[in-house]
C-alpha cells in the first residue's frame, strides 16, 4: 500500500515540477510549484517526520508561495507571457537534461545504500532539545547564525526596496519577455485620435 | 559548556557587535550628520582588526560545529586587513555619493554581516554551519552590488548576482547532500572516517566543487564575473575579487586537503583540467578588454587559476604557498582597485584609454598602478613574484612539470596586457588626460598600506616561514 501512495505523490510531484517550469504564465508556474511542495510533505508523513511535514506544509506551501504570488502580483506586467524558445534550442535543452537525469540516476541507483531498520518517530520536544542544546549534535549556532542572516536579509531588502526610481535610459537589448499590451493600447490610441 | 569558552569565538562576536552597534547608531545620528557614520564604522573596524592580532587558542565549540586553530585565525586577520584597507578605500565614495541616499551606514553594516559569514564559513566544523556562513557571506553583498539603483548596470548586477548565487549554492547543496547520504554525518571529523572513493561520493565532490567553483570565480562557472564587477560599485567588485574570493579559496583548500583528501585521486585530474581551463579563458580574454573594471573580472580569474596550482598539490607547502597568495593578491588587486576608484570617484572615467597620460598629471597614483600590476603579473622585485613563484614549487614538486610550464607561458600572456595597462599610463600621450587631484586621507591610507604589503611581504621571509608552520595543522 505504502508503495502505491509513494508511486501517485512521486508522479504528482514530477508532473507539477514539469509543468512548473515549462509554463509561460507566471501565476501557473506558482501554483504548480504549490503542488511539488505538497508533495514533498506527503513524503515526509510517509517517512514519519510529522514535524517536519506540518513545517512543509505551513511554511513553504503556507507562506514562501503566498509570498511569491505576492511578488509576482506586484510585478507590473503580470499577464505577460515567456516567449517559446527556439526549436534547435530546445532540443539541445531537452538532450542536456536528459543525459543529466540519466547520470544523476544511475549513480544514485547503483549506489549499495544500507538499509535502516531503527524506526524511531522522532518527537517534536526531540527537535526542541536538538535546537537549543550546545553539545554534539546540537544546533544552536546554526539557529543563531541564521536569526543573523535573516537581520542581514531583511537590511538588504529594504535597502532595495525604498531606492529612487531608474533615471537611466533603458536598455536597449530587447527584453526578455514578449509585450502583447501596448500594441492593442496603441490601436486604441489610434481610434481616439480619429474620433476627435 | 562553560562561558568563558565564549573567547574562542571573539572574531565573530566583536564583528556581530560592531554591525550592531552601526545598526543603533543609524537610528540616532540625526541626518544632516550621516557622514559621521564613517569614521564611526572605520574606527570601531579598525579596532576590531587591531585586537584581531592577540593569540587565539585552538579548540571548537558546539560539538564541533566551530572550530578554530592558528592558521584559521591568521587568515581571519589577513580578511580583517584587506576589509580595513577597503573601508579606507570606498569612504570617499560613500561619503560624496552614499550618504546623500541616506544608506551609507547600510553599507557598512551588510559589509560586516557578509565578513561575519565568511568568519563562520572558515571555521565551520560541519557541512550545516558552512553552508549558512556561504550564504550570510553571498546573500548581503548582492545586495551591495545593487547599491547605485539609480545606475540600471548596478540593478542588473544585483540581480545577475543573487540568481547565479542562487543556483551555485543550490547545486553545491544538492552535492553535500550526497556526500551525507554516502556517509551519514555532516560533521567533517566522522565524514573523513566513513568516506570512500565510490560514484555517488564523486558525484556529490563534483557538484560541492562546482558550487565553490563558482564563488572562485573558475572557469565553466565565470560567466556571472565581468558583468557583475562592470555593474557594481568598484567597491564591491573589489570585495568580490579579493575577500569573498580569497575565503571561498581558504575553506575549500581545508576541505580537500583534511575532508576529501581520500578522493584525491579525482579531484587533481578536475583541477588540473580547470586550472588549465581558467588561465586560459581569464588571460586571453582579458587581451581584449576595454573598461577597466572588465579588465581587473578577468584579470582576478586568471589569478584563481593560478591559486589552483597550490590546490592540486594536498601538501603543507601547497598550504602554505595558497595562503601566502592570497594574502599577497588581496594586496595587489585592492591597490589596482583602489586607484581605478579613486580615478573614477573624480573624473568618472574607467576605460584604459582614458588613462592615457596619467604619469604626467598624476605620477603618484600611477605608480602605485604599477607595483600593483607588476605584483599581480609577478614580476621580481615586488610580492606577487614570490606568490607565483612559491605556488609553482609547490606543483613542481609533486611533478606537475607540464602544468607549471603552462602557467609560466600563462604568466607570459599576461604580461603582454598588464604592460598595456602600463603603457598606457607612462608611454601614451593624451590631448585631454586626467587633472591633477590630491585624494583624502582615507584613500591616501588605503592605497598606502597595500603599498607597503606590496613592497614588504615580498622580501619578509620569516612570515612564508611562519605560515608554512601553520599550515601544519590541516596536513597530517
Amino acid at each position: 500500500m505504502e508503495k502505491y501512495i509513494f508511486y501517485v505523490l512521486a508522479l504528482i510531484m514530477i508532473v507539477s515540477a514539469i509543468a512548473s517550469v515549462s509554463s509561460r504564465r507566471m501565476l501557473r508556474s506558482v501554483v504548480y510549484l504549490l503542488f511539488v511542495l505538497i508533495g514533498i510533505a506527503g513524503i515526509y508523513f510517509m517517512a514519519d517526520y510529522n514535524f517536519l511535514a506540518a513545517i512543509q506544509l505551513t511554511v513553504y506551501a503556507g507562506g514562501i508561495i503566498v509570498l511569491i504570488i505576492f511578488s509576482v502580483l506586484l510585478v507590473h506586467h503580470i499577464d505577460m507571457e515567456l516567449e517559446v524558445a527556439k526549436k534547435s534550442k530546445r532540443i539541445i535543452t531537452a538532450l542536456a537534461c536528459l543525459i543529466g537525469l540519466g547520470v544523476f540516476m544511475t549513480t544514485i541507483y547503483s549506489h549499495p545504500f544500507i538499509e535502516t531498520t531503527t524506526a524511531v518517530t522522532t518527537t517534536t520536544a526531540d527537535i526542541g532539545f536538538a535546537l537549543l542544546s550546545t553539545e554534539a549534535g546540537g544546533f544552536i549556532l546554526p539557529f543563531e547564525v541564521i536569526s543573523i542572516l535573516l537581520l542581514a536579509v531583511m537590511i538588504g531588502a529594504i535597502i532595495i526596496a525604498k531606492g529612487e526610481d531608474v533615471t537611466e535610459e533603458p536598455p536597449k537589448e530587447t527584453p526578455l519577455v514578449k509585450q502583447e499590451k501596448p500594441v492593442e493600447k496603441k490601436k486604441e490610441l489610434l481610434e481616439t485620435e480619429v474620433t476627435v | 559548556m562553560e562561558l568563558s569558552s565564549f573567547f574562542l569565538m571573539r572574531h565573530e562576536m566583536a564583528l556581530l557587535a560592531i554591525a550592531l552597534i552601526l545598526i543603533i547608531a543609524e537610528i540616532f545620528i540625526p541626518k544632516q550628520k550621516k557622514s559621521s557614520a564613517v569614521h564611526l564604522a572605520i574606527f570601531l573596524f579598525g579596532i576590531h582588526t587591531a585586537l584581531g592580532f592577540f593569540p587565539l587558542e585552538e579548540n571548537s565549540l558546539f560539538g564541533g560545529m566551530f572550530r578554530t586553530n592558528s592558521l584559521i585565525h591568521f587568515f581571519k586577520n589577513v580578511l580583517n586587513i584587506g576589509v580595513f584597507i577597503l573601508l579606507l578605500q570606498s569612504a570617499d565614495w560613500i561619503q560624496e555619493k552614499i550618504v546623500k541616499l541616506n544608506r551609507g551606514t547600510e553599507f557598512f553594516i551588510l559589509l560586516f554581516f557578509s565578513l561575519l559569514g565568511m568568519y563562520f564559513m572558515i571555521s565551520a566544523g560541519d557541512f550545516l554551519m558552512f553552508y549558512v556562513g556561504l550564504e550570510l557571506s553571498t546573500i548581503p553583498v548582492a545586495a551591495l552590488a545593487a547599491f547605485e539603483l539609480m545606475k540600471r548596470r548596478s540593478s542588473e548586477a544585483g540581480i545577475k548576482l543573487i540568481l547565479s548565487a542562487a543556483l551555485a549554492s543550490g547545486v553545491s547543496l544538492f552535492g553535500i547532500s550526497m556526500l551525507y547520504a554516502t556517509s551519514g554525518s555532516i560533521y567533517f571529523d566522522d565524514i573523513l572516517v566513513a568516506i570512500s572513493p565510490n560514484n555517488l561520493t564523486i558525484l556529490g565532490f563534483i557538484l560541492f566543487f562546482a558550487g565553490m567553483a563558482f564563488k572562485i570565480s573558475l572557469v565553466p562557472f565565470h560567466f556571472w564575473t565581468a558583468d557583475v564587477y562592470e555593474g557594481a560599485p568598484i567597491s564591491v567588485a573589489s570585495y568580490l575579487s579579493v575577500i569573498s574570493k580569497g575565503a571561498a579559496v581558504f575553506i575549500l583548500m581545508i576541505l580537500m586537503f583534511t575532508v576529501l583528501k581520500p578522493l584525491m585521486e579525482v579531484w587533481e585530474n578536475m583541477i588540473y583540467v580547470v586550472a588549465l581551463a581558467t588561465m586560459f579563458v581569464g588571460n586571453l580574454f582579458a587581451l581584449r578588454q576595454q573598461n577597466m573594471k572588465r579588465f581587473l573580472a578577468f584579470s582576478s580569474i586568471a589569478q584563481a587559476g593560478f591559486i589552483l596550482l597550490g590546490l592540486i598539490t594536498g601538501t603543507q607547502l601547497g598550504t602554505a604557498s595558497v595562503v601566502y597568495f592570497v594574502m599577497i593578491y588581496i594586496f595587489s588587486n585592492l591597490a589596482a582597485f583602489g586607484v581605478v576608484q579613486a580615478i573614477s570617484l573624480k573624473t568618472g572615467k574607467e576605460n584604459i584609454d582614458d588613462y592615457n597620460g596619467l604619469y604626467r598629471t598624476n605620477p603618484r597614483l600611477s605608480l602605485i598602478m604599477l607595483l600593483a600590476l607588476f605584483s599581480l603579473a609577478g614580476i621580481p622585485p615586488v610580492a606577487g613574484f614570490f606568490g607565483k613563484f612559491f605556488l609553482y614549487t609547490a606543483a613542481a614538486r609533486e611533478g606537475y612539470y607540464l602544468l607549471v610550464f603552462l602557467a609560466v607561458v600563462n604568466v607570459t600572456i599576461s604580461l603582454y596586457y598588464y604592460l598595456l595597462v602600463v603603457r598606457a599610463m607612462f608611454l601614451r600621450q593624451s590631448e585631454n588626460p586626467i587633472p591633477f587631484f590630491n585624494n583624502k586621507l582615507y584613500m591616501r591610507l588605503g592605497l598606502g598600506i597595500t603599498v607597503i604589503g606590496i613592497l614588504v611581504l615580498g622580501i619578509y621571509s620569516p612570515l612564508y616561514d611562519y605560515i608554512y608552520e601553520l599550515s601544519a595543522a590541516f596536513n597530517h
